[in-house]
């Protein structure tokens, strides 16, 4: 380095050297004006993370007569209120266009599980950053207390697989692929781990509950009898999803899921993946790529400008896209959104 | 093999622009002593997006362009004015603020963010291997017209006035705004600071620095894709580990090419025994202190030589292994079969009812649990045939490494010697 012809030049302002003079080289008129710039755009910076935050908090008024419940995800917000109609107050933690899988939970989730009465995860290492908080907040529900849900209790997962085994098209979960609530006939077992939590804290509305459900479930099964109907086209249509989030969804509806974009989460694809995804796609003659909308865009484009197919982008979590405001619409947004891509 | 020429072959042109402009801004970085600027610069532009995006432009429209590249002018000038101060402050801690800073205010952005956080974290995430021909048509050409400006400008660049300080911000900051959204961070860093060192090692010139680096990093950007294809391994990641063995081989052969041969030889066969002594006795002293802790060097001997195990195994610890492995291996099979099973009715042949698959989910757990007692079973029996070995090869591996360590069979040789000398009248 001291070698290099360049350091002659710059040695004058270099470390240890008596204080530079650059800034005085440069009329004062240009410094003021960047300044003044830099102090705009800050204030503009600020002003904007105001206006974003203060409506954030406003929304949360607190339902007094109501029972405090926190569900980690908004599907799951969904069907606690399903059960629980107008006398629980349901708050989830996760927004529902994040990926619940990597959320980074905040200082007020504390507070909210300090207060709340019942808490329901989604479970199967989904959520696994649940645990700490829970603990952390303190408060009267814990792990395996009376108030504690786990939705996944009962339901039977799919693709488990041991952490050691296949290197192949995994989820990175040893304990099975924990997208269970996209099976729209999970939800039965769902809303009843629902249920005796809410019954178990609060008894005397038990039978309000459990006759919410019934309703809820009637409701649900017109609704899969239509879907599944609506949903034949599409059995057999071959598909690309960016990540393994759709088995049971698959399963439900009969889709033919031959790959994924990013066959372990957080691992871009390698060149010799993504090659014989191409290969594959274009023996099967792949047409559509399934993306959520936290999936970047940009691999999917890639292999839909390569292969000539397009992309549907899908919600896994109520609210991800505009129309699923709840856990029935977010079935009708997904399904009527395949099918106007597996038209001709 | 053809597929892959015509896949690796866009991203090798994408990484020959961008080892053509970022050698010679690594040398410049070298020189100031600013190597993490490129950091600072391209997390300024993703705010600039960031903010963009926040006030509703779209995320990969010219508005948000026009703002980082509005962002990354401004850290141009912050960045000029900390030359003034680096006589009491060292340029990098400042350069370390600027990076921290914006990455805070983008998270804190993002967080608020309605929809599409994912299109911002791209700007930082760029990804080699997905870079088509029409990057090199729109780099090729920025690059080419930033490095002339440099090359008309080079006297007036190095002169470290406020104005030329910012003009060479300002064009570094472009340059690492397009290629990190391109190649991503990790990349952009190797391809600056790797080649640029490799020529301010081997040449004094800044051109023949400049072409060493840009043959250095032609040849390794060439060498990590090719790798990442036949390994079948991310692409990024593999290149910026093949960045670091292209920088590690010269570097090791620097004092054999630079300097007295003789003895770059003599030390380094002094500091390859000191290592293998050091390993050999280390692992000696593990073994004998905690027999059932793993032992790295002899799992790593294992798995290279799985032979090795017949020799220390007696018949029974063999048997129970071999039958608790083809146990495991078999406990896996069969729950590879019915995940597949279940995978191929979900689209194909008749539904499987949810009974039958509640089921197999059930036997497919069991088998996961079975597989882990077989495998702790085959932890067991090693386990147990190398605490019975402790004391013999232990000490046998204590002494080897003691010999092979530099000096103590001389000095024992030595000893000897004068023993000797002192008996003999």
């Amino acid at each position: 380095m001291g070698s290099n012809p360049l350091t002659p030049t710059l040695s004058p302002l270099g470390r240890g050297s008596p204080a530079a003079p650059a800034a005085r080289q440069c009329p004062k008129a240009i410094l003021l004006v960047f300044l003044v710039a830099l102090a705009s755009l800050f204030a503009l910076v600020m002003s904007g993370l105001v206006m974003l935050v203060t409506p954030a908090l406003a929304q949360e008024q607190p339902h007094q007569a109501r029972l405090p419940v926190i569900a980690t995800t908004s599907d799951l917000r969904s069907l606690t209120e399903a059960v629980g109609g107008d006398r629980v107050a349901v708050n989830s933690l996760v927004p529902s266009n994040f990926d619940p899988e990597e959320y980074q939970p905040r200082p007020q989730d504390l507070t909210r599980l300090k207060d709340t009465r019942l808490v329901v995860r989604v479970g199967l290492d989904f959520d696994l950053w649940f645990d700490r908080l829970l603990a952390l907040a303190g408060g009267a529900v814990q792990r395996g207390g009376p108030g504690y849900v786990d939705a996944s209790y009962a339901v039977a997962p799919l693709e488990v697989r041991g952490v050691t085994v296949g290197p192949g098209d995994g989820h990175a979960h040893g304990s099975g692929n924990p997208h269970y609530w996209l099976d729209p006939k999970n939800a039965e077992i769902i809303t009843a781990n629902i249920l005796e939590g809410l019954a178990r804290i609060d008894p005397a509305n038990g039978p309000f509950y459990e006759a919410n459900r019934m309703a809820f479930l009637k409701r649900l099964d017109g609704k899969l009898k239509a879907w599944e109907a609506a949903a034949a086209p599409l059995n057999g249509v071959p598909l690309v999803a960016y990540h393994n989030s759709w088995a049971y969804f698959a399963r439900r509806f009969r889709l033919d899921v031959v790959g994924f974009v990013e066959p372990k989460p957080g691992v871009p694809p390698s060149p010799f993946h993504i090659a014989s995804l191409i290969s594959l796609m274009q023996a099967r003659k792949v047409r559509i790529i399934v993306r959520q909308p936290h999936e970047p865009e940009r691999d999917v484009a890639f292999l839909a400008k390569r292969t000539g197919s397009k992309f549907v982008v899908l919600a896994s979590s109520v609210g991800a896209l505009p129309g699923t405001h709840d856990y029935l619409s977010l079935f009708d947004t997904n399904l009527a959104a395949l099918l106007a891509a597996a038209k001709p | 093999m053809m597929a892959a020429l015509e896949f690796l072959w866009p991203p090798f042109l994408v990484a020959f622009c961008l080892v053509g402009i970022h050698a010679y801004f690594g040398i410049q970085v070298l020189t100031r002593n600013i190597v993490f600027v490129d950091l600072a610069l391209a997390q300024i532009a993703a705010l600039g997006a960031t903010v963009a995006f926040m006030l509703g432009h779209p995320a990969q429209g010219p508005t948000t362009y026009g703002y980082s590249l509005a962002f990354t002018l401004l850290a141009a000038v912050l960045l000029a004015f900390t030359r003034a101060w680096s006589a009491r402050i060292p340029q990098e801690a400042l350069i370390g603020v600027i990076y921290v800073v914006a990455a805070a205010a983008a998270i804190l952005l993002i967080d608020r963010a309605p929809q599409g956080a994912e299109h911002l974290k791209q700007i930082l995430t760029g990804n080699i291997l997905l870079t088509g021909i029409e990057s090199v048509v729109v780099i090729a050409p920025l690059y080419a017209a930033i490095g002339l400006l440099h090359w008309v400008l080079r006297s007036r660049l190095t002169t470290g006035s406020f104005a030329w300080e910012f003009v060479f911000y300002a064009s570094f900051g472009v340059v690492v705004t397009s290629s990190v959204a391109l190649a991503g961070v990790l990349l952009v860093f190797s391809f600056l600071i790797i080649p640029a060192a490799i020529g301010v090692l081997y040449a004094d010139g800044i051109g023949r620095q400049l072409t060493i680096g840009w043959i250095a990093g032609t040849i390794t950007s060439a060498l990590g894709l090719a790798a990442s294809f036949l390994l079948d391994l991310p692409t990024g990641a593999t290149m910026v580990c093949m960045f670091g063995v292209s920088l590690a081989v010269p570097g090791a052969l620097y004092p054999f090419l630079r300097g007295d041969v003789g003895r770059a030889w003599r030390r380094s066969v002094v500091t390859l025994c000191w290592a293998a002594a050091a390993l050999l006795a280390g692992s000696a002293l593990l073994l004998m202190a905690a027999p059932r802790a793993d032992q790295p060097l002899l799992d790593a001997a294992e798995y290279a030589l799985p032979s090795l195990r017949t020799h220390y195994f007696n018949a029974a610890e063999a048997a129970t292994y071999d039958e608790a492995r083809r146990y495991a291996e078999r406990y896996r099979l069969e729950a590879e079969r019915l995940n597949e099973i279940e995978t191929r009715s979900r689209a194909q042949g008749a539904a499987i009812s949810d009974d039958t698959v509640a089921k197999m989910s059930s036997f497919v757990r069991s088998y996961g649990e079975m597989r882990r007692g077989e495998e702790f079973v085959m932890r067991e029996v090693r386990a147990r045939a190398r605490e019975r070995l402790r004391w013999s090869i232990g000490p046998a591996m204590l002494v080897l490494g003691l010999l092979i360590a530099p000096g103590v069979l001389g000095f024992m040789r030595r000893k000897i010697a004068s023993r000797r000398a002192a008996l003999s009248p």
